[in-house]
């Protein structure tokens, strides 16, 4: 990947690394075709609700502290990121700190989509600034000033000096690819391009990045860390401009989720040799002592880590196979974005329960290093298979699986998701916090859980019997892949 | 746009046409916008409204033809056709509309042409032509109506001189609907009338069909619904009525109750007899437990009729002092602007309080900050919360947006909804 950070635009995820959102077949045969480069994705002629790249972005910049957001775009646009700054506020309240970061939008109506409103935009920024006295400033599109070409980069160049504060414009038109996950990416990009530093000489550092979402295991983290004389960099909830200025100066970039963290991390390693820490995630016992161990070979400290390993090995490690004897033979559904779908198909599979079918949000053929998603490797070299699909959270093929299946369990990230699962009668859990089956502790917290969900199921029995389901009996009859066709 | 808005609290057209269509039985809203745009919605209104969404479809079970840039460049018309054929294939609702997202709108698909294909084949489906960025979810909700009074509600329905309309009540853009709609259903119904709420009781498109033999429309609401009411009597010949503000308490709604025996001629003695055994209902638990609130100076920030309805209850009813009343949601034409005050202001017992109308949570803010007189309460939105605590008032969750109270069937409005009302006002101190 070479990455251009003087130009605001970040290519999608679908012209930068092949990824896709049609695919209905087994995990193996996806696995192969993206090894061999013979995977096309589908369309589909018919879908459900996806979901806006713009959540995705502006939804991690607005965690980082004291800085502002402005959402050019109808009011409407500006909304959900509202709910993400309300849970940004919530984060710093529990951590303790204090964030002023603001988020506003420019209310955009119908005669600025004819006439345009980059001077009004201007004022905005200006007002905004003043107003706030923010640290950074993001400026953000949406589709309607996409389609009409407000020229958002030049506005915010011309502002740039005046603001004395970076200023970076973020384009987040929604039309732009179907993969929310490059919101990701276009955060990454805005941060890289307007925050980050090049690293300053002679400074010496025990840090290193960690990419989160919502950073609710961070004490946790920080102790374990502690016993190999790392310092963790929580990213971006929390974040300050400061922090953020000086991440290439870390020993190495780590992320919870590789679809959330592969951009920063590649482009650390790229433009300032932060090397970034690839293997499969923490989540479960396997993916837990990779990452550990990846950690200690790139950072220089597998002593201090394969200590780590033996004592926390003795603890937990009688006690999930303890709970283990109760989740066997037990069947699974799950869908959620593939940086977990993959992984927490491995954590299963390490827990004795089937997984029938996983459906991830999207497919990354290849990381941006080239190599196929660690995750995917795992699974082929363990000779682990079963059904797979690629579906934008697509509800429809969600239900057509679950009814055929009738799975003892379905998992998702995604609450929208579980709401129709449990609907059908079919218990859910809802993977919501992303330390659930972090390590040996969460592991076995999860397999708790598990236990708990599956042993009562009056609620799910109970509705399903009372409710009914929007689906027509003829779809449950039909192929989970009816609606899919070739990409033209 | 001209403006800052620092969380707006609801979303575009499209959220509001979403709030409407999914809270009618079997009704399927189709999205013809980019890939965002039904979660988006769905999380600015229904994701807003103390954690209640559509029961039949909702969020990622929105068919939409999530338009990309192919479409944008060469139109998506077969992308919309594709998509409705599923959705009719899949869904089995009773009626399809199809709601036009920013994208199509300036692109300019001719989603009627669509449409009609579909309707000549004799299935309801039905087009909404207003962009996302025309307005918000409150026009959302004049829109929806006046599609059904364009294309769905039938002519000559035989007249019933006991059945009633309810409009003004926004579902989900007021997290208290269902129940406030409960209990204007459950007032009306003891006066002998057939009411239509169109979103409780599993009422569905055939109710609306039929909604024009109604006697009476039922406007609640300060401001929202003029321009279909206007069109409604004129195609249909029904007369409506307007209760300028949601009515909390025995006074107000007393007034309500007897705004609509006088436009239906209802017997005086059944009214009366009504009147008496709910005003003596709410007055008798009131008695129970006097002195138990004390005394308190209050602000409102609420959308026109929740503001209206809290404060001429704690000031006309619960002997409460109103000092500031923030009206947040935007509202355009002075004539209702004055309307509103008037309501406000107009109070039998108190000093009237301060009325501003504010969208921007920074001037929301800035005028709770600085407000001279004491203020001891504070009836806000989730967004109000902070600058509660940060002047250290007794804060009640009770307006939109509403992110940290489950809400199923509770509500304020009303001779019910009062007592509900002063008991949350006691559990939050």
């Amino acid at each position: 990947m070479a990455v251009n950070l003087n130009n605001s635009n970040v290519a999608t995820r679908e012209n930068r690394i092949g990824s896709i959102t049609g695919y209905v077949g087994t995990l193996k045969d996806l696995a192969t075709q993206s090894e061999c480069g013979t995977l096309k994705g589908c369309s589909r002629c018919f879908s459900q609700s996806s979901t806006c790249l713009s959540s995705c972005a502006l939804g991690q910049l607005c965690g980082i502290r004291d800085v502002a957001l402005i959402h050019h775009g109808p009011a409407g646009c500006s909304v959900a990121g509202a709910g993400a700054y309300y849970m940004a506020k919530v984060m710093s309240k529990k951590r303790g700190v204090t964030s002023d970061t603001i988020y506003v939008g420019t209310d955009m109506n119908e005669n600025d989509t004819i006439f345009g409103s980059t001077n009004t935009l201007r004022n905005v920024i200006l007002e905004v600034n003043k107003r706030y006295s923010p640290k950074a400033i993001f400026v953000s599109s949406s589709c309607a000033t996409g389609i009409i070409g407000e020229d958002i980069d030049s506005i915010v160049d011309e502002v740039r000096d005046e603001v004395g504060v970076p200023i970076v414009a973020v384009h987040c038109e929604g039309f732009k690819s179907r993969i929310w996950a490059t919101g990701f990416d276009i955060s990454d990009h805005a941060v890289l391009q307007s925050i980050v530093k090049p690293p300053r000489e002679g400074v010496k550092t025990n840090k290193i990045n960690f990419k989160n979402f919502f950073e609710s295991a961070r004490p946790e983290i920080i102790e374990m860390f502690k016993n190999f004389d790392l310092d963790p960099v929580f990213l971006y909830c929390n974040s300050t401009v400061e922090e953020l200025s000086h991440l290439s100066e870390s020993l190495a970039t780590t992320c919870i989720c590789g679809t959330l963290g592969n951009y920063l991390g590649n482009t650390l390693e790229e433009k300032y040799g932060v090397p970034y820490v690839r293997s499969i995630n923490q989540c479960g016992i396997e993916g837990f002592e990779t990452w550990l161990r990846e950690i200690g070979k790139v950072t220089g400290r597998s002593e201090k880590i394969e200590k780590y390993i033996e004592e926390q090995r003795a603890i937990y490690i009688p006690q999930i196979e303890e709970v283990k004897k109760e989740l066997k033979g037990l069947t699974a559904v799950l869908g959620m974005g593939p940086g977990y779908t993959f992984e927490v198909s491995r954590v299963l599979n390490e827990l004795g329960i089937k997984v029938v079918w996983a459906l991830a949000w999207h497919y990354d053929k290849k990381y941006e290093n080239g190599d196929v998603p660690p995750s995917m490797k795992y699974l082929l070299d363990n000779d682990i298979d079963f059904e797979a699909s690629v579906a934008d959270q697509q509800n429809y093929e969600v239900m057509n699986i679950l009814h055929k299946y009738q799975p003892d369990m379905y998992l998702s990230r995604h609450p929208g998701s579980t709401v129709w699962a449990i609907k059908n009668g079919t218990p859910a859990i809802y993977v919501a916090d992303e330390y659930m089956i972090f390590g040996y502790k969460h592991t076995l917290e999860f397999a708790k859980t598990i236990v708990d969900a599956i042993k009562n199921r009056s609620f799910e029995e109970n509705l399903a019997k009372r409710s009914k389901l929007p689906y027509t009996d003829w779809w449950y009859k039909q192929d989970v892949d009816t609606f899919l066709e070739e990409t033209k | 746009m001209s403006q800052i808005m620092e969380n707006p609290k609801g979303g575009c057209v499209l959220a509001g046409i979403n709030s409407v269509l999914g809270a009618i039985d079997k009704v399927c809203p189709i999205y013809h916008s980019g890939p965002g745009c039904c979660m988006q919605t769905t999380a600015a209104d229904q994701g807003q409204s103390g954690h209640k969404s559509s029961c039949f479809v909702s969020s990622v079970s929105l068919p939409s033809s999530n338009m990309l840039e192919k479409e944008v460049v060469f139109g998506g018309l077969n992308k919309l056709r594709t998509t409705i054929q599923g959705a009719v294939d899949i869904i089995d609702a009773d009626a399809y509309f199809v709601l036009t997202g920013c994208t199509a709108g300036i692109i300019g698909d001719d989603i009627v042409s669509v449409t009609t294909e579909f309707q000549e084949k004799g299935v309801p489906v039905y087009p909404i032509e207003t962009p996302g960025f025309a307005g918000d979810s409150n026009l959302g909700y004049e829109t929806v109506w006046n599609t059904f009074i364009d294309q769905v509600i039938e002519k000559d329905v035989p007249k019933d001189d006991k059945l009633v309309n309810i409009f003004g009540i926004v579902p989900y853009h007021d997290p208290f609907w269902s129940g406030a709609l409960e209990e204007i259903d459950r007032i009306l119904s003891r006066l002998g009338l057939k009411v239509n709420t169109f979103f409780t009781k599993g009422q569905g498109i055939e109710t609306i069909r039929k909604c024009s033999g109604a006697a009476l429309n039922i406007i609640i609401n300060p401001w929202l619904f003029k321009g279909p009411s206007e069109k409604f009597e004129e195609k249909f010949g029904v007369p409506s009525i307007r209760i300028p503000g949601l009515f909390v308490g025995a006074t107000d709604t007393t007034k309500f109750v007897r705004s609509v025996a006088e436009a239906l001629k209802l017997d005086p003695k059944l009214v009366e007899s009504v009147i008496e055994s709910e005003e003596h209902y709410v007055y008798n638990y009131l008695a129970q437990s006097i002195g138990v609130l004390s005394w308190k100076r209050f602000a409102v920030v609420a959308d026109a009729n929740n503001a209206v309805g809290f404060t001429r209850y704690l000031a006309n009813d619960y002997s409460f002092t109103p000092v500031l009343v923030i009206v947040s949601e935007p509202i355009f034409r002075p004539e209702d602007k004055e309307r509103i005050i008037k309501q406000i202001e107009d109070l039998e017992y108190a000093r009237p309080p301060k009325v501003l109308f504010l969208t921007d949570q920074f001037e929301i803010n800035k005028a709770i900050r600085e407000e001279e007189e004491e203020i001891t309460l504070l009836i806000g939105s989730s967004n109000e919360r902070e600058i509660a605590i940060e002047k250290d008032i007794q804060f009640i969750l009770g307006a939109f947006p509403m992110s940290e109270r489950l809400i199923f069937n509770r509500t304020y409005a009303g001779y019910r909804g009062s007592l509900t009302f002063t008991e949350d006002i006691y559990d939050n101190n």
